[in-house]
């Protein structure tokens, strides 16, 4: 059984296909996607705060100590639009990247001490929008606080009764939740899905080639008259493509692991002073706070999972008459498999007892926990087992489906 | 000795076939047919002697290659008898897979691997040590002239030097039994020459050797024995010469014909 198992090892490693599904594909995709959203919204982000805006006033005449204050800032400038124009349009054609609209009343309200509306016209599709509005109100930050000091001078109130005044209570928000779970809660979901899908996509393309690829170049009856028991020869190949499957989730993990480790240190070498969004920095934190064991608990949950595809994917493709029969029942199976997995990504759903026995689901919620740091170490070996005894069973299906003569020699 | 007795083989028909079958009348079925079943093999039977090369012919679709599966294990027969030497194939596959080589249009070699690497694998499953291994891959190499093509990749090679390292790959774990199912099939001249000089070698050595073909000449040249067999059911079996006679002339090809011809009278 050995003996084929690294016979097929051997010359799957001379397929350039399966270098590529395996290898390339699994070790580059996490750093791609991490480290390059990582980079990616930073550079964005930077762009976005030290650009110069340019920008319009619409009823410059109805504010002009607002309209001077603005000025003031030199990383923006001010664009004139004739009256004839719209600043919408401007907006459209990046020629400014936002408009100011002063209401005409902004004079009387100012006088009767009552607030005066500034519309803020921009395109709220763009992703760096947030950062424009933000630095819109830094600019204006200190004339509105001195403003209203002002003000509460003129009522005879300290800073601190001139804010009672306007807010007699607050509700301060305290999440029990560290920055971790948070996270982990919103964007946990993924890491399962692309060590899943990437798992499946490691054991795909060997299966189809230790399967119905072998039926069709020959090897296979070739192999079947040696004197190998049928269950050493299934077991081989199961146990070949579950090492693609499991190679290809390890060296996503392994990658993820790295980026886990050193994703501080890479941002700050590739941007010095960088402007990081909340999010990005929340994502570095989450990531640094990823253990070894917290790695190593989500490879030990991921082995029955690639048992199971292992399982199924050389039972598709033994049966299959061609490769291109077997490529057909492929979407199918990537259907069935891509579902339970959507379900652990929608909001609500939850590892609890019932989720826990629902196959891929269990598995995939159980990741997003171990990200999240909130894994339930009991649940955690229920679902373990329970899907090691799936895959288990699978495989016996396996060896029984390839002793059977009308699905080995098939036509 | 081989000795192959009353060998039937029958697979389940699809649902549909049965379906249709279903709404036909049993005379307008194959004879093979029973509505249900399709008897691929109905009565086979034939001896082959060590030294002796036989051969296997008849139309296509007779039931040659699933009788030569059975033989080799792939297929288990429905009921008769395999003997090799005394002992049981059908009740031992498992075993007696060490004692049998075979050969057929889809038995191949593994395109990623070379031809000496191809050898080197099958011998060691057959539980070959390594010494003997490679003395006898030396050994093969030199007759079928494979060294200097024995570490390229077996995809990189002509039709015909594929098949003669997949001969290689047939008798290196020396079988008492060689089983070649239409080993000359889309060789050219050349190529079929070096298949059946390595056939010819055979003839009055230890081991029986069987090959199918729908070459009559080939049958000519090389075989002692001749085993027709048409629609499942061995027609013929005995010695060139005996098949000869049955046309009332010297051509192969008319007793051939007359035989298969002949196959409503002679039905079992």
């Amino acid at each position: 059984m050995f003996r084929v198992y690294l016979k097929e090892l051997l010359e799957l490693t001379r397929d350039r296909k399966t270098l590529i599904f395996t290898i390339l594909l699994p070790t580059l995709i996490m750093p791609v996607i991490m480290f390059g959203f990582a980079a990616v919204t930073v550079k964005i982000a930077n762009k976005a705060v030290t650009e110069e805006l340019k920008y319009a006033i619409i009823g410059q005449q109805y504010y002009p100590g607002l309209v001077d204050e603005i000025k003031k800032d030199d990383s923006m400038q001010l664009v004139d639009i004739p009256e004839d124009k719209s600043a919408k349009q401007y907006i459209e054609n990046n020629e400014i990247r936002f408009a100011l609209e002063i209401e005409e009343s902004a004079a009387d309200k100012l006088d009767n001490k009552e607030p005066v509306n500034i519309k803020m016209l921009y395109n709220d599709s763009l992703a760096t929008s947030e950062l424009i509005y933000q630095r819109v109100n830094k600019a204006l930050k200190d004339y509105k606080q001195n403003f209203i000091l002002q003000r509460y001078e003129q009522l005879g109130l300290t800073e601190s009764q001139g804010k009672g005044l306007n807010e007699p209570f607050t509700i301060v928000k305290e999440s029990t939740a560290n920055e971790r779970e948070s996270l982990g809660e919103k964007i946990g979901g993924l890491l399962p899905y692309i060590l899943i899908i990437i798992g499946l996509s490691g054991a795909m393309y060997p299966a189809i080639d230790l399967g119905v690829g072998e039926k069709e170049r020959g090897t296979l009856e070739t192999l079947l008259l040696t004197p190998v028991s049928r269950f050493s020869i299934v077991f081989a190949k199961f146990l070949v493509i579950f090492t693609t499957s499991f190679v290809s989730i390890f060296l996503t993990l392994l990658s993820f692991a790295l980026i886990s480790l050193t994703t501080g240190d890479l941002m700050a070498s590739f941007f010095p002073d960088p402007v990081f969004t909340e999010k990005t920095e929340q994502l570095i934190t989450t990531l640094s706070g990823i253990s070894l064991l917290d790695i190593f608990l989500m490879f030990l949950m991921l082995v029955p999972i690639a048992a199971i595809f292992a399982s199924i994917l050389l039972s598709v493709s033994i049966y299959a008459r061609t490769f291109k029969e077997a490529q057909n029942y492929m979407s199918p199976i990537l259907l069935v498999i891509i579902f339970p997995l959507i379900i652990s990504l929608l909001p609500g759903v939850k590892l609890d007892w019932f989720w826990a026995s629902v196959p891929i689901t269990n598995i995939s919620l159980a990741i997003k926990e171990i990200f999240k740091g909130t894994i339930d170490f009991d649940m955690l070996i229920v679902i373990f087992v329970s899907t090691t005894i799936i895959a288990g069973a699978l495989l016996a299906l396996c060896n029984w489906w390839f002793q059977r003569e009308q699905v080995l020699f098939r036509s | 000795m081989l000795i192959v007795k009353n060998l039937m083989k029958r697979f389940r028909l699809d649902g549909k076939t049965v379906k249709e079958n279903r709404k036909k009348n049993r005379n307008a079925l194959d004879p093979r047919e029973d509505g249900i079943w399709f008897n691929a093999v109905r009565d086979v039977s034939f001896s082959c002697g060590a030294g002796q090369v036989l051969g296997l012919i008849g139309p296509n679709g007779a039931g040659k290659t699933t009788s030569l599966r059975m033989l080799s294990t792939a297929l288990q027969a429905t009921s008769g008898q395999i003997m090799i030497n005394g002992e049981d194939v059908i009740a031992e596959p498992l075993a007696m897979r060490k004692r049998i080589g075979f050969l057929s249009g889809t038995t191949s070699l593994y395109h990623r691997l070379t031809v000496r690497e191809n050898v080197e694998y099958f011998g060691r499953l057959h539980g070959m040590n390594e010494a003997d291994l490679q003395v006898e891959i030396n050994n093969i190499f030199n007759m079928l002239d494979i060294h200097s093509f024995a570490d390229k990749k077996a995809d990189s090679l002509s039709t015909g030097m594929k098949q003669r390292a997949n001969i290689a790959r047939t008798v290196i774990h020396r079988p008492e039994v060689i089983v070649l199912d239409e080993p000359t099939t889309g060789l050219d001249v050349i190529a079929a020459k070096s298949i059946l000089d390595f056939i010819e070698s055979y003839k009055g050595g230890d081991v029986p050797l069987i090959f199918s073909t729908h070459h009559l000449h080939e049958v000519e040249k090389l075989c002692d024995k001749v085993v027709l067999i048409d629609q499942g059911v061995t027609r013929f079996d005995g010695d060139v010469n005996d098949f000869r006679q049955i046309s009332g002339n010297s051509s192969l090809y008319d007793s051939f014909l007359k035989l298969v011809s002949d196959k409503e009278v002679k039905n079992v």
